[in-house]
């Protein structure tokens, strides 16, 4: 027999850390994944969205008479219906943007090129849009704006004209006393800064079925929304519609990245056309409609940063531009979410930051990965690089010498984050070595005396997870979320067996498998033995109404969740053990399936508990309620903000290093990755595997938006990139191998010591951006847009060669 | 002799999909890759760019490596296909699809069945690439999950795996 | 997305084709229908009727035959990719070909379907305009032979009339002494060029250019031929010095269109960059 002190060892953890393979796996290597489009049910018909084509428009006449005639036609629906069957979806912004009316179909006016005019439902998907051309439209095209800026000029066309002003949130952020910073700075760095549009465009698109149950009264919604518990008060508002009878159910989701948050008027219009048609509607979004569907948010800044000669950064004075397109959706949270990493990875006391959040004749923004934070990170990464310029230092060095340093762990920032630990210089001289940054330096010297153009960009980036939704309080009081929840459930059934549910809603996380690993070490068991249900649905699955994935929250949030229930469960499982084996609850533990007295060593398989606890339950101590199901709600221990806008956004704060070395051929401005190295840190790693993934999986989303996508608008607001023959996704030929190391430093506060990952700030935009401003230094450019474009540095090549020839 | 049908024909479109006939109807504007998708349901192959550009449905196609959303359903009468749901022998997974498994290779795996199609066609050819060789491989297979570190590093663990299973899994596609 | 309705016809012969299109009055070939088939969906075109002559096997090979090179006009680019005769031969259609869309569009799209649908920006279409290849263009009456300059005669539009079929592309033996190069500069590998430069030379004695054919995509309605670069360079030592002057003239002529891959501006001056690039590569593959 083992001995008691063999048993605990057993019940070690193990599981965690481990490399496992996922769970999800086998279905989808072997195409038995299934997607929303996948969903099939009978008597399904098939809905197709007519479009607008102006950038701002009045719409004089919708005649859907033609359409409603064509084959396979069931029914229509326009603007006009859609504002007698439902009211405007809630808006979070303060007065006067609250007034924005967003429905699920433009009612008088457009005012983006792309928005829904008109819907079709037929008996085919090919019927509906031969029939969607046949709805005729008169419009009245206005005047547009598509610049942030511009929009805030007094006489510039209104986007919407019954809010007054094209301004959805002012906000001044003012920390220390920046002005005197100013004033006794050796030198005060300047730079007007651009961040570009782009989104992380999933693979699958947007999707939704919806099959309303005339019997029930249930609107069944199946979709591959990532927030679908969050969605319930857009839609049972808007649709007045009662939410005990909206079911939200999304099976597996071909990719997320925030983008498939904002699509509840795609979710409500489809509900109204069920209804009208009394038939289930499938809508699945194409690739040219997904890229006006949630576009990243545009930002221009003005900085101004006091430093001294050795490179020390006094602060930040900035003037933040935020480009939210046409309607506000998801922001204005984005215009304080920037504010969960005000000062980047760096020691500052004084940080002014004027926010406006604007809105322009361009596609809706929202969520994206990196949300907000990352044109914040670019901002201050690009600002340092230009500061060491100016000073003639390295930029290794600046950084080095600004960083949080790891002995002032928890730092609590100027804006009131609490940074949960990390070690930023440690995670900077790790990805040095692994690139040869001293060697690569002694390239670049040599090269250059051949003409030749190297550069070297770093990068670090804060990536912040668990967002506080009290952040929102910032904008107005009135809005009624605040903190962050989510739920778990675990229960043995009573044949023994382990299942696992939670509100997360993975779209390629792996959540399957992080959460068997955390319950496998609960129980001692292996994590086969554990079926965790895939995809959710809110029938089913436990939740909150903050469930979802999104702000790397769902391995944190999940984890508490599931230690809350693993805790009850194993309490129960305790207590009926101890009565069974007559000891006290406090001698049990678990392992292998069992569980064990620790004072006997005397095991009782967990299965013939359950048999106790469901269907032998006349054997259960007096007066306890039969089976052996806990059900756990958590939430991270968040504060509102204080009158200066302080309050710890965020419960983890990841972060991560990154250096470019590239080869830029200064007569095309064409440029190529040389080596590409990241460091991350997100604290304990539930699966190491996961997690390099998902390092891998940022970083190539910020290696694309540097250098290849764009959603590029015309002058009359037509968006040129709106398929992938323009809108440029790189494929394994563009992004380099990625060369990574782990520093594994605990969170302070999150369970397990766990933080979240995947979103990567942004990292490579700065790092890119750094790298090719480094390769251009020969010819003193300054790099001040995200995105680098061959033809852009190009001109700035040719131009700066016409001036030294004109000096000549 | 020539084969023609009016606009709205619905055709009766036989083919050999993954080993098995399989018969639908089809006009002749439907596109492959909703006619195995809608009509066979055969829903492992995906679509995600509409113009050619993501390789999310790639199949194989007569031995070669296609995306079934540019070809007509029409044009696939009595062609052989091979799609994801093709690739392991009844519960044995196919060597590239065990690859994926073990090294991360995918995510979402909604790219996945095409990835596959397009690694199979490239080992096929060239049972042992180079990186570089890989990568140009799955070129026309856009990722928005892995930054294709481990769907590279997945079919170079698929090469070993084949060679070292000799000729068992060289089955022609 | 899905095409509008049309009218499908498999014809079994490339006469069938002929009178199907003949009878047809909007119809339009399908050939690999990479790109066709996308501009339908995207409903950028709608024709009424599709003659499919994919299955047409015997347009799709590669003969020697004395004079020429002939390349069946199904032929798909995956073949002409790894045509060792090709390769030897015209290098410039290998470089051309590896460098289209990616391997799945390679192994449906085909040589004459990139031909007929003759985008500016493809590869092969300026290739073959820097080859001087031929076109063999059949209707009811018989053939026609058309040559490279005038095969191109507008944006999207070539000299193959609505009831013709294109069947073969000739490619005329280069003399010894000869090489070929083409550098598509684009964003990624698999788009279409901002700027693309085919180049086929012949050289004299020692470093003297005998004769040079140098075109240019994506910088006009159809393949540029830069004839001020190539006569400049014709009788002319193949130096740095010479090569850099004729490129600063290769441009003569181009009027690129402006998108958010390349300005105008900026297409004009990759001309000349990739003008002198592409002729040093023809020069190093000189046989």
């Amino acid at each position: 027999m083992a001995t008691v002190m063999e048993l605990v060892k057993e019940s070690e953890v193990q599981w965690v850390g481990q490399p496992l393979k996922r769970k999800e796996d086998p279905r989808l290597i072997t195409g038995l994944g299934k997607f929303v489009d996948d969903v099939k049910l009978p008597g399904l018909a098939f809905a197709s969205i007519l479009r607008s084509p102006y950038a701002s428009a009045k719409i004089k006449r919708v005649d859907v008479s033609r359409a409603e005639k064509a084959p396979g036609v069931i029914c229509t629906l326009t603007g006009s219906d859609v504002s007698k069957l439902t009211d405007p979806f809630l808006q979070i912004s303060s007065a006067p943007a609250n007034k924005v009316k967003d429905y699920c179909l433009a009612v008088d006016k457009v005012h983006f090129v792309g928005e829904p005019v008109a819907a079709v439902v037929a008996e085919t998907r090919a019927e509906a849009e031969d029939a969607m051309e046949l709805i005729e439209v008169d419009y009245e095209p206005e005047e547009h704006v598509l610049d942030a800026r511009k929009a805030l000029e007094k006489d510039a066309p209104l986007v919407h004209e019954q809010v007054g002003s094209n301004l959805v949130f002012h906000g001044k952020w003012d920390y220390g006393d920046i002005e005197d910073a100013i004033r006794k700075a050796d030198r005060v760095v300047n730079a007007k800064l651009h961040f570009h549009r782009f989104s992380s465009t999933p693979i699958e698109n947007n999707g939704v079925v919806v099959n309303y149950d005339r019997a029930t009264g249930f609107l069944n919604i199946y979709c591959n929304n990532q927030m679908p518990m969050f969605c319930i008060p857009w839609l049972s508002f808007g649709l007045k519609f009662p939410s005990n009878k909206i079911r939200m159910i999304t099976g597996d989701i071909g990719g997320g990245f925030g983008t498939k948050i904002i699509s509840y008027p795609y979710i409500a219009l489809i509900c109204l056309l069920s209804m009208k048609a009394k038939r289930p509607v499938k809508w699945t979004e194409d690739r040219r409609e997904h890229m006006f569907a949630n576009h990243g948010n545009e930002r221009s800044f003005d900085v101004e940063v006091p430093v001294k000669k050795d490179g020390t950064i006094l602060g930040f004075k900035v003037s933040a531009f935020d480009d939210c397109g046409a309607y506000t959706r998801y922001e204005p949270a984005g215009a304080t979410i920037w504010a969960q990493v005000s000062p980047g990875v760096y020691h500052f006391p004084n940080l002014k930051v004027d926010f406006f959040q604007v809105m322009t004749n361009k596609a809706p923004v929202g969520p994206n990965r990196g949300y907000s934070r990352m044109q914040h990170l670019w901002m201050i990464e690009r600002t340092v690089d230009i500061i060491a310029k100016e000073l003639g230092l390295d930029p290794a060095d600046v950084r080095l010498k600004n960083y949080v340093r790891s002995d002032e762990m928890p730092y609590v920032t100027p804006s009131g984050g609490i940074y949960d630990g990390g070690d930023y210089s440690e995670s900077l001289r790790k990805a040095m070595k692994l690139i040869d940054y001293d060697g690569l330096r002694e390239e670049q010297a040599r090269a250059r005396k051949s003409g030749k153009l190297i550069g070297i960009g770093i990068a670090t980036a804060v990536d912040s997870g668990t967002n506080n939704f009290g952040q929102v309080k910032i904008i107005t009081d009135d809005n009624p979320f605040s903190g962050n929840s989510e739920a778990a459930r675990v229960s043995i059934d009573g044949l023994g067996q382990f299942q696992v549910g939670l509100g997360t809603v993975p779209q390629g996380q792996g959540h399957e498998t992080f959460a068997a690993q955390i319950v496998a070490d609960e129980f001692g068991i292996n994590p086969d033995q554990i079926t965790v249900l895939s995809g959710f649905d809110s029938a089913i699955n436990p939740y909150s109404h903050q469930s979802g994935s999104y702000a790397s929250r769902s391995a944190v949030m999940g984890t508490g969740a599931l230690l809350g229930a693993t805790k009850k469960l194993k309490e129960k499982v305790a207590m009926i053990a101890a009565h069974l084996m007559k000891t006290l609850p406090e001698n049990i533990s678990f392992s292998e399936g069992n569980v064990v007295d620790k004072q006997t060593g005397k095991k009782m398989p967990i299965w013939q508990i359950a048999n106790v606890a469901w269907v032998n339950n006349v054997l259960l101590p007096e007066g306890m309620e039969p089976g052996l199901v806990a059900l756990n709600f958590w939430r991270p221990n968040f504060t509102l903000p204080d009158e200066k806008w302080r309050l710890n956004q965020t419960l983890t704060y990841s972060y991560q290093t990154h250096i470019a070395a590239i080869e830029l051929d200064p007569e095309s401005g064409k440029f190529k990755i040389l080596r590409y190295v990241i460091v991350d840190d997100c604290g304990t790693q539930i699966n190491p595997m996961i997690v390099e993934g998902q390092v891998h999986g940022a970083a190539a989303h910020g290696i694309g938006a540097a250098m290849f996508e764009e959603f590029n608008y015309d002058e009359n607001g037509q968006l040129n990139s709106n398929t992938f023959i323009d809108y440029l996704v790189p494929s394994a030929v563009e992004i380099p191998h990625l060369i990574t190391g782990h520093l594994e430093i605990p969170s302070l506060f999150a369970p397990k010591g766990i933080r979240g990952v995947g979103e990567g700030g942004g990292t490579p935009l700065g790092a890119i951006s750094n790298a090719v401003e480094d390769a251009l230094a020969p010819f003193g450019l300054q790099i001040t847009d995200s995105h680098q474009n061959p033809q852009h540095i190009h001109k700035l090549i040719r131009e700066k060669i016409s001036k030294l020839n004109q000096v000549r | 002799m020539m084969k023609s049908a009016t606009k709205s024909d619905m055709i009766r479109v036989t083919c050999k999909i993954n080993g098995k006939e399989y018969s639908g109807l089809a006009e002749p504007r439907t596109l492959f890759v909703h006619f195995i998708r809608d009509e066979l349901n055969l829903t492992g192959t995906h679509i995600g760019c509409d113009t050619g550009h993501c390789g999310a449905c790639t199949i194989f196609m007569n031995g070669k490596s296609v995306k079934s959303c540019m070809v007509l359903a029409i044009q696939a009468q009595g062609a052989d296909i091979t799609t994801v749901e093709g690739l392991a022998d009844g519960d044995k997974l196919h060597p590239i699809q065990e690859a994926f498994w073990e090294n991360h290779g995918l995510q979402c795996g909604y790219c996945t069945p095409g990835m596959l199609i397009s690694g199979l066609f490239l080992l096929q050819r060239n049972p042992d690439p180079t990186e570089d060789e890989i990568r140009r491989g799955i070129e026309g297979n856009l990722c928005r999950c892995t930054g294709y570190v481990n769907i590279v590093k997945s079919i170079k663990a698929a090469a070993k795996k084949m060679q070292s299973e000799g000729g068992k899994s060289a089955r022609s596609m | 997305m899905t095409p509008k309705k049309f009218d499908y016809y498999s014809p079994t012969s490339i006469n069938e084709a002929i009178q199907l299109l003949h009878d047809n009055e909007d119809s339009k070939v399908l050939a690999g229908g990479q790109s066709l088939l996308a501009l339908m969906k995207l409903r950028l075109a709608a024709p009424s009727a599709l003659v499919d002559i994919s299955k047409l096997q015997e347009m799709s090979y590669v003969r020697e035959d004395k004079d020429y090179l002939g390349i069946g006009a199904l032929t798909i680019h995956d073949i002409i990719e790894h045509n060792q005769t090709i390769k030897k031969k015209f290098t410039l259609l290998t470089d051309a070909a590896s460098k289209i869309g990616d391997q799945q569009i390679r192994n449906v799209g085909t040589i004459g379907g990139s031909s007929c649908h003759a985008d500016p920006a493809a590869d092969l279409p300026t290739a073959l305009s820097a080859v001087n290849a031929h076109f063999v263009i059949r209707s009811g009456k018989g053939q026609r032979i058309v040559p490279a300059t005038e095969f191109f005669v507008d944006l999207f539009q070539t000299a193959v009339g609505h009831d013709e079929v294109l069947s073969e592309i000739r490619l005329p033996y280069l003399p010894p002494r000869s090489g070929s190069g083409y550098i598509k500069h684009s964003r990624r590998e698999g788009d279409f060029a901002i700027v693309g430069t085919g180049v086929v030379l012949t050289m004299g004695d020692g470093n003297v250019c005998k004769d040079i054919r140098i075109a240019l995509g994506a910088v006009s309605a159809t393949p540029l031929r830069a004839k001020s670069a190539e006569e400049y360079l014709k009788g002319k030592t193949l130096d740095d010095k010479n090569i850099a002057d004729a490129a600063e003239i290769a441009n003569e002529g181009a009027d690129p269109p402006s998108d958010m891959h390349g300005s105008k501006e900026y297409r004009m001056e990759m001309i000349k960059v990739f003008t002198r690039r592409t002729v040093k590569l023809a020069m190093s593959r000189v046989m």
